[in-house]
């Protein structure tokens, strides 16, 4: 209980009557208390207690006084799990346990960290079991599954085996069913959400956080995938504002985790403005656990420039500073700031969510935009068909920078993400991970598409996977790698399902963005096969940079 | 894959009663996942993978093609037709409109 406002109330971290179950409450798989820092120019308790309750009981922009405390408009860490998120979508997924393998894909993707995983024993399971009220026990236990990955294989060595359960954050949870789109097992399904299902779903979220972590001896730490069953890869919360199935989001999810794995909390992150700054720092809700800050478009690289100075001042070599950016930022607006940083040698991360549409301004064309693509500046009519330039390449530019680590990935190619992160961090001195993102909105893609659009981007040339490791070795085709893509050594795949080529026209085809480039019969404009073979020649330098040709 | 949701028998020349029965009918299947279309049938599947089928047509017939672009399937004309050792052709439905697409600034 806290007093607020001469009143004493449950405090927000805790069950009330308008979150009966506590869903919206800190800490991930198990409940922790708020993230509190020593500052005196920031009181935590009362920001959390005062101004976020404001602005989930609906007064907070009218009646909260401008006192110091907003007026700074810092925020603490993680205040956006405090977020609810239920009644935004008329659907949430349902789980399947008997269809359930335990890849983890559903947990990975999930651009809002509303679908989580679990695995114990079966005798801790049964225990803990004990503490949930008899009425609900037998509910709750259904949801667990005896999978291969985690049952059978440890019993094949002789261990107990491990029961495994996805859960839905209620409130969290945004629809989109990315989720349900990356699983091929058939374990999800998307359900209305009536009053009985939501109890459920509530209560099941709840007994799950109660039950406490998992049990260590499951996680495979040479498995990638497995590293969100750890509580300390959460450094993105749920409850950030971006749109349903975002792909920014998922990216943004698996930066945080892979760093998270290797240094919990303390690192910190330099953001650009652009769509990750406005949905991460919609007053009052922040979704990172680490320290945050965001300055304008143009100057973010420069930003982490005197923050990784500062830091090592203080002695804080070791901890790394991720510089975050859109296509916007990084391509266009901060291209010379970006340069000038991995000319500096120093020893800062760089992430660009390459959407390669402005996302936040409304879908523009920048540097990045794909040759043929509509956008609000570059507008397909009679005159041009959309925008009519090349793509610039921030990774074949990065790379010519003296000693830099490049990588470019997706979200769906999930170790290849992890890899060209964790790669990164380990490398010392100034890294580039470039990450294909979609923005449903300005892509023309239905909200559950990311991981399906970025790996037909891969598939069809239009974005390869790269890494460029300058510790490889003294030529550029050793420190190349083009692995990850399909047909590395053709000029384009060959989709073994349909026996039919993948080319950029087969990516166009698939967005609302290119639409207008296709007559009524099907037939793509000269500008869209004129940026197909600009796909290829792309594809081609990348292939001669790696020797491969 | 169950058993079809719904069933509906294509009728030559009666385009225009396919594509009134699908657009009567869509909100009884989730967000559109994928077709597959065998010769002489479509599967128009959700994302929980229910699906409707329509019997009596298939990609060697003319009159796919509009159906398949009513579902928003990103499927090449000028191939569809084309015979195949599959057993069936399969396409992706999850293009839409951008937000604001026809706005000039």
């Amino acid at each position: 209980m806290v007093t607020t406002n001469g009143q004493t109330l449950p405090s927000m971290n805790e069950a009330n009557t308008r979150d009966p179950f506590n869903n919206n409450s800190y800490g991930t798989i198990v409940d922790s208390g708020y993230k509190l820092v020593s500052l005196p120019v920031l009181d935590v308790l009362d920001f959390n207690e005062r101004i976020i309750r404001g602005y989930e009981e609906g007064y907070g922009e009218k009646d909260l006084p401008a006192d110091l405390s907003v007026a700074r408009s810092l925020v603490p860490a993680g205040t956006a799990t405090l977020r609810d998120f239920s009644n935004i979508a008329p659907e949430i997924p349902e789980y399947i346990p008997e269809n359930c393998t335990g890849c983890m894909d559903c947990v990975t993707e999930c651009p809002d960290t509303a679908i989580l995983g679990k695995v114990l024993s079966e005798t801790e399971l049964e225990a803990k079991l004990k503490a949930i009220p008899e009425v609900d026990r037998d509910m709750f236990k259904k949801q667990w599954s005896r999978t291969k990955k985690y049952f059978e294989g440890p019993q094949k060595k002789g261990l107990p085996g491990g029961m495994f359960n996805i859960i839905i954050d209620p409130s969290k949870c945004k629809g989109c069913a990315e989720c349900v789109t990356v699983c091929d097992d058939d374990a999800l399904k998307m359900i209305p959400k009536t009053d009985e299902v939501m109890a459920s779903v509530r209560k099941s979220h709840r007994y799950w956080k109660n039950l406490g972590p998992s049990n260590k001896s499951y996680i495979n730490d040479s498995l990638l995938i497995d590293m969100m069953l750890k509580e300390e890869t959460h450094i993105y919360v749920g409850g950030a504002g971006s749109c349903a199935g975002c792909g920014e989001g998922t990216a943004l999810r698996m930066m945080c985790s892979a760093t998270g794995s290797k240094y919990g909390d303390q690192w910190a992150i330099v953001a650009a403005t652009g769509c990750n700054t406005v949905y991460t720092s919609t007053y009052p809700y922040n979704p990172y656990l680490v320290p945050w800050t965001n300055s304008l478009f143009e100057n973010a690289p420069a930003d982490s420039m005197g923050v990784r100075m500062r830091w090592d001042q203080l002695g804080w070599q070791h901890k790394p500073i991720w510089c975050i950016g859109g296509d916007g930022a990084m391509y266009d607006i901060g291209f010379q700031s970006l340069s000038r940083l991995l000319a500096s040698g120093m020893n800062i991360k760089i992430f660009v969510l390459d959407t390669q549409v402005y996302s936040n301004t409304g879908g523009q064309a920048s540097t990045s935009s794909y040759t043929g693509q509509n956008t609000k500046m570059s507008v397909h009519g009679k005159t041009f068909g959309g925008k009519q330039e090349r793509r610039k390449e921030i990774a074949q530019i990065a790379m010519m920078h003296p000693r830099t680590f490049v990588a470019q990935t997706t979200c769906a190619h999930v170790n290849h993400f992890y890899k060209a992160v964790l790669g990164a961090l380990e490398f010392d001195g100034p890294a580039i991970v470039s990450c294909y993102t979609t923005c449903q909105p300005e892509h023309g893609v239905a909200d559950n598409m990311a991981g399906e659009q970025a790996r037909l981007a891969v598939d069809s040339r239009a974005f390869p996977l790269l890494i460029f490791d300058p510790r490889k070795g003294k030529t550029i085709k050793e420190r190349m790698s083009l692995q990850g893509n399909p047909a590395v050594k053709d000029d384009w795949y060959v989709n073994p399902k349909t026996k039919e080529e993948v080319s950029f026209i087969d990516f166009a085809r698939s967005e609302g963005r290119f639409a207008k480039h296709f007559d009524k019969d099907g037939n793509p404009s000269e500008t869209l096969l004129w940026a197909k073979q600009e796909r290829l020649e792309n594809w081609h330098v990348l292939q001669e940079l790696a020797g491969l040709k | 894959m169950t058993a079809p949701l719904a069933t509906y028998q294509f009728s030559p020349g009666a385009l225009e009663e396919t594509l009134e029965f699908l657009k009567r009918t869509r909100s009884e299947l989730r967000m559109l996942r994928k077709v597959r279309i065998w010769k002489d049938k479509l599967h128009i599947i959700d994302i929980n993978k229910d699906c409707f089928e329509i019997q009596g047509i298939g990609y060697p017939d003319a009159d796919i093609v509009p159906i398949l672009q009513k579902l928003n399937t990103a499927f090449n004309p000028q191939t569809i037709h084309d015979a195949t050792d599959l057993e069936y052709k399969e396409f992706d439905t999850g293009k839409r409109r951008p937000w604001a697409e026809d706005r000039v600034m």
